[in-house]
């Protein structure tokens, strides 16, 4: 168990959390505010803040990680320029990626935050991978494997956790798990989940500690990475981490042929299975108001100071949107760019 | 039982020899010293019931039911063969009695069997499915897919691993830390049962009470049987990755030497009886040869009109 | 009676009426029948119809298997590229049984593969992946381009005893287009031809066959009549039709929303250089996605993909260079 964090962490974790959350509603509303602006299928963290800002807390500078095409949230608390980040997203040269990758493919290598996949469970093997590198390497790097509950059933999960265990790979696996793999309950794919068993249960498959974590709280997610990343950095291998997280946005926009408007429907709870209380108990859950309330309680931040916070967050991100918009796409004869290094 | 592993035994020693001397050609598999696993699990099938093999599959098919000398005449390329020649020894397939389908690629055939296993119950008889494989195919993501879906939907899937040590050239011990192939499935709560495989009676026996509980719609159930490959992984392998057993050893856990010493025991089995099952299983070998040798290769066009089915 | 009905409907409509024509098709993939009210789930009960969890390898293995004992599985996987996860079930397992059992085994399975989603969806769900299939031998490929063509070949592809991949253009998702009612077969390998002419022969896959057609219509304008073919199945491949326009028209351009390289155009373009090649009065015009990963941003995007301008140029150019024979 790490100390118990100062003022200073605790403050930058709300920080995160709260620029993360308004960054994630800024590219909802661009939807209605600027519509086709934001092409393809984007996915938002909103919900899932406390667990990627509590995991990114546990990591040291030179740690590394890879996510999937619902990528927004790591690069922000990484701090990575929320203009670059906002211009990928809208297909502008000054995007992240110059424009090639879009939502559901933001990177910074610089970071440390090397690559997102847009199939499920195929960034899994990637991390495997940059820990492999990290323990050739030996300068006690660890790599941060984050993907969803869907992930699992692929074998690719099944595959890497595997040769993970077997090698002593400085990695962990994040399983964000929001009890949806898209639009389909967790318990009618799952065969854990079917029985009310924690999905933590298939690391036993692999010789490896399991543990299931409130996602909702960043405290909470980093003290259990906290022990697994250490666990990773000593040598001894892997851990899967479950995070119960709940997304309070839909999968992602609807997916529609060019010439449709494009909009974010009602989260799969409402929309497909009518249950309304399960979504309304989910927002009175919401870790950010959440966190700022404990904070504020514990005395840890003021009520001025978390305002603060929030309207920082509010002009970062505001500008973030009008420097997309105002960024030029790109030559289009650059598409043939980038074929071979 | 004995007769079936004697049967395997021998015809697996001949396929070696006509390897050697080139009549069977491409890779072979041999299940010498896995006799036990496919004696035990399949006496106990019904022709209706699927089975599915992989790359060694010469035991599955002739304890499943199969003709030695169409099983012969595929190993030696010839028309009168179970696929006519088309498959080889890695993809012995007969419908007649049962064997589905054995595939060449590790662990590409555990989600077959789920198919069928899925088309067994919509059917609505009380068929099973069998799935042969080795300890490699279970570190492949394939398999942990299909193990979900059967813990899932509770098919009633028998998955049966032989777990000789070996992945292909690979000790067990460089592919996992997870020490028994049962645990995999840990995590999913279903019957599993680690075996010692070269015990045909105790194979026997935990597969008739998976079988049991199949029959009546549940599952699925896993039997982890440990055996020991007698020869490489596949013929002319120089084995250069692990030390031979020494004869005395072997001579311990061979699963035909242990079942008649066992016969003797309990007095079912007469001391002349051994020598007449090998001296039966030689002569119908030699009759599956002399079937294979006098069927004639397939028409080379033959392939050309086997491209679509029709 | 035909009426009109969108692209995606008619593929629907065709499974639809198969199931309750046949009790042996089955169908599951993900994301769907997620509740007793889906109407595949009232239509045929959750035996038939089913959710899989996202295990591509075990969803197509699985059909595999379910074909093996007699039914005829129907995989929605919704993009392509998600087949390209479980490569070994689509290549190297499904085509291979039937040659490899000397014809004792049929694995008549229909995987439904959404492709060319060239709206923004960046490099990994916009690929036009059908050339990836065309090697394979005993496997069939299948890219409808209108609505009635797509019921009429998902019917047949259903009804066929071979492993097929149902390639369906997502950008064609919400085209109308009259489609017959009841029973409706196209058979596969095919082709249409969709307008006549004498000047040039334009082939077109997919989306990309009505991008043709209004290139054709402007060329119209020109005095150049094209020829307008649309292979509708690729494996087989109908070269005759083809073969037939070039002998007419001695003037070739292919044109196929894949990157160029071991493109179906190529392929085409191969063929009838080795075919037809005395029938040619000119180098064969190949229009076709420029080889590199789609990218996001729009313009780029546009600038990669074969457009009506970028075909009427290439037959400007089949026409300009018109050897005499």
């Amino acid at each position: 168990m790490p100390d118990a964090l100062p003022k200073e962490r605790l403050t930058w974790m709300l920080t995160q959390m709260v620029r993360i959350r308004e960054f994630e509603e800024r590219v909802k509303r661009t939807f209605e505010d600027h519509p086709g602006v934001i092409r393809g299928h984007t996915h938002l963290a909103d919900g899932a803040e406390a667990s990627i800002v509590g995991s990114l807390a546990a990591l040291g500078p030179d740690d590394q990680l890879t996510a999937t095409y619902r990528c927004h949230g790591y690069p922000i608390a990484l701090g990575t320029d929320t203009k670059a980040l906002m211009a990928e997203i809208y297909g502008k040269e000054s995007g992240i990626c110059k424009g090639y990758g879009g939502s559901m493919h933001l990177t910074d290598v610089g970071r440390g935050f090397l690559g997102t996949s847009g199939i499920v469970g195929q960034g899994i093997p990637h991390a495997a991978g940059v820990a492999w590198a990290a323990q050739i390497r030996g300068k006690g790097q660890v790599v941060l494997s984050f993907f969803g509950d869907g992930a699992s059933k692929q074998g690719a999960f099944h595959e890497t956790l595997n040769i993970a265990s077997l090698w002593k790979l400085p990695v962990v696996f994040v399983m964000e798990n929001n009890n949806y793999q898209a639009y389909t309950k967790v318990e009618q794919e799952d065969a854990n989940a079917a029985v009310g068993e924690p999905l933590a249960v298939k690391a036993k498959a692999h010789s490896m500690p399991g543990v299931t974590v409130d996602g909702g709280d960043p405290v909470a997610v980093y003290e259990e990475l906290h022990t697994a990343v250490e666990r990773a950095r000593a040598g001894d291998g892997p851990t899967l981490v479950e995070s119960k997280v709940y997304r309070l946005s839909a999968h992602g926009n609807i997916i529609a042929p060019p010439g449709v408007p494009l909009h974010y429907p009602e989260h799969e709870a409402v929309k497909i299975f009518g249950n309304v209380e399960e979504y309304e108990a989910a927002q009175r859950g919401d870790p950010v108001p959440r966190f700022r309330a404990r904070l504020v309680t514990e005395g840890t931040l003021s009520a001025e100071e978390a305002d603060a916070i929030a309207e920082a967050a509010q002009k970062e991100m505001q500008a973030a949107v009008e420097f997309g918009l105002e960024s030029p796409f790109p030559a289009p004869e650059k598409a043939v760019d980038y074929v071979y290094a | 039982m004995l007769r079936t592993m004697w049967r395997i035994r021998v015809f697996e020693e001949r396929v070696g020899e006509l390897t050697r001397a080139n009549e069977v050609h491409g890779l072979v598999h041999l299940s010498v010293g896995q006799e036990g696993v496919a004696a035990g699990v399949c006496g106990l099938l019904r022709p209706d019931d699927a089975v599915y093999s992989n790359h060694r599959a010469h035991g599955h098919a002739i304890a499943k039911g199969a003709p030695l000398g169409p099983l012969m005449a595929e190993l030696m390329g010839r028309d009168g063969g179970l696929c006519r020649g088309l498959g080889g020894s890695m993809h012995l397939v007969d419908r007649e009695h049962g064997l589905l389908g054995a595939t060449g690629v590790v662990g590409g055939n555990v989600p077959l069997a789920l198919g069928s296993a899925l088309a067994g119950r919509l059917a609505g008889g009380d068929q099973v499915a069998v799935v042969f494989f080795g300890d490699g195919a279970v570190q492949g993501g394939i398999f942990v897919e299909s193990v979900n879906l059967a813990a899932l939907w509770r098919v009633p899937l028998l998955l049966v691993c032989e777990n000789n040590g070996f992945a292909e050239f690979t000790p067990r011990s460089a592919h996992t830390v997870v020490e028994r192939v049962s645990d995999v499935v840990a995590p999913y709560g279903f019957p599993r049962e680690t075996v010692d495989g070269n015990d045909v009676v105790a194979v026997r026996a935990a597969c008739a009470a998976f079988l049991e509980d199949a029959r009546r719609g549940e599952g699925p159930f896993l039997l982890e049987c440990l055996t020991h490959r007698l020869r490489g992984h596949y013929e002319g392998d120089p084995q250069r990755y692990r030390q031979a057993l020494a004869d005395e050893e072997w001579q311990e856990l061979d699963p035909i030497l242990r079942l008649q010493r066992l016969g003797a025991g309990e007095g079912w089995l007469d001391d002349a009886e051994p020598a007449r099952l090998e001296q039966q299983a030689r002569e119908e070998v030699e009759e599956a040869v002399r079937f294979a040798r006098a069927s004639p290769f397939p028409d080379p066009s033959l392939t050309a009109g086997l491209v679509y089915a029709s | 009676m035909a009426r009109e009905l969108p692209y995606i409907a008619a593929i629907g409509e065709a499974v639809h009426q198969e199931m309750e024509r046949d009790e042996a098709v089955i169908y599951f993939g993900q994301n769907l029948a997620l509740t007793e009210e889906d109407p595949y789930v009232k239509a045929f009960g959750g035996n038939r119809v089913r959710v899989t969890p996202i295990s591509e390898t075990a969803e197509i293995g699985m059909a595999v298997g379910a074909a093996f004992a007699g039914l005829r599985p129907v995989v929605q996987l919704y993009m392509a590229e998600f087949m390209l996860v479980a490569m070994d079930q689509v290549v190297n397992e499904a085509p291979r049984f039937y040659g490899m059992t000397g014809g004792e085994v049929k694995v008549p399975i229909v995987l439904q593969a959404g492709y060319g989603f060239t709206a923004g969806w960046a490099g990994q769900h916009t690929g036009t992946i059908y050339g990836m299939f065309l090697g394979v031998p005993g496997l069939k490929v299948v890219v409808p381009s209108t609505p009635a063509d797509a019921k009429g070949l998902m019917t047949a592809s259903i009804r066929d005893d071979n492993p097929v991949v149902f390639f369906h253009n997502y950008l064609l998702t919400l085209e109308h287009g009259d489609v017959p009612e009841g029973e409706h077969v196209v058979p596969l390998g095919e082709a249409a031809v969709r307008r006549e002419g004498g000047d040039v022969t334009i082939v077109g896959i997919g989306w990309t066959v009505g991008k043709a057609l209004a290139a054709a219509e402007q060329l119209a304008g020109e005095g150049i009549q094209a020829e307008v073919i649309d292979p509708r199945t690729l494996a087989p491949l109908d070269l005759g039709t083809i073969l037939e326009s070039v002998a007419k028209t001695g003037r070739l351009v292919v044109v196929d929303q894949a990157t160029r390289h071991a493109s179906a155009a190529a392929v085409i373009a191969a063929e009838v250089a080795s075919e037809g090649f005395s029938s040619l009065k000119a180098p064969v015009q190949l229009v076709t996605a420029l080889d590199a990963t789609i990218p996001y941003s729009q313009p780029m995007e546009e600038y990669l993909l074969p457009s009506e301008a970028k075909i009427v140029d290439a037959v400007q150019a089949a026409v300009g260079a018109t050897v005499a024979a």
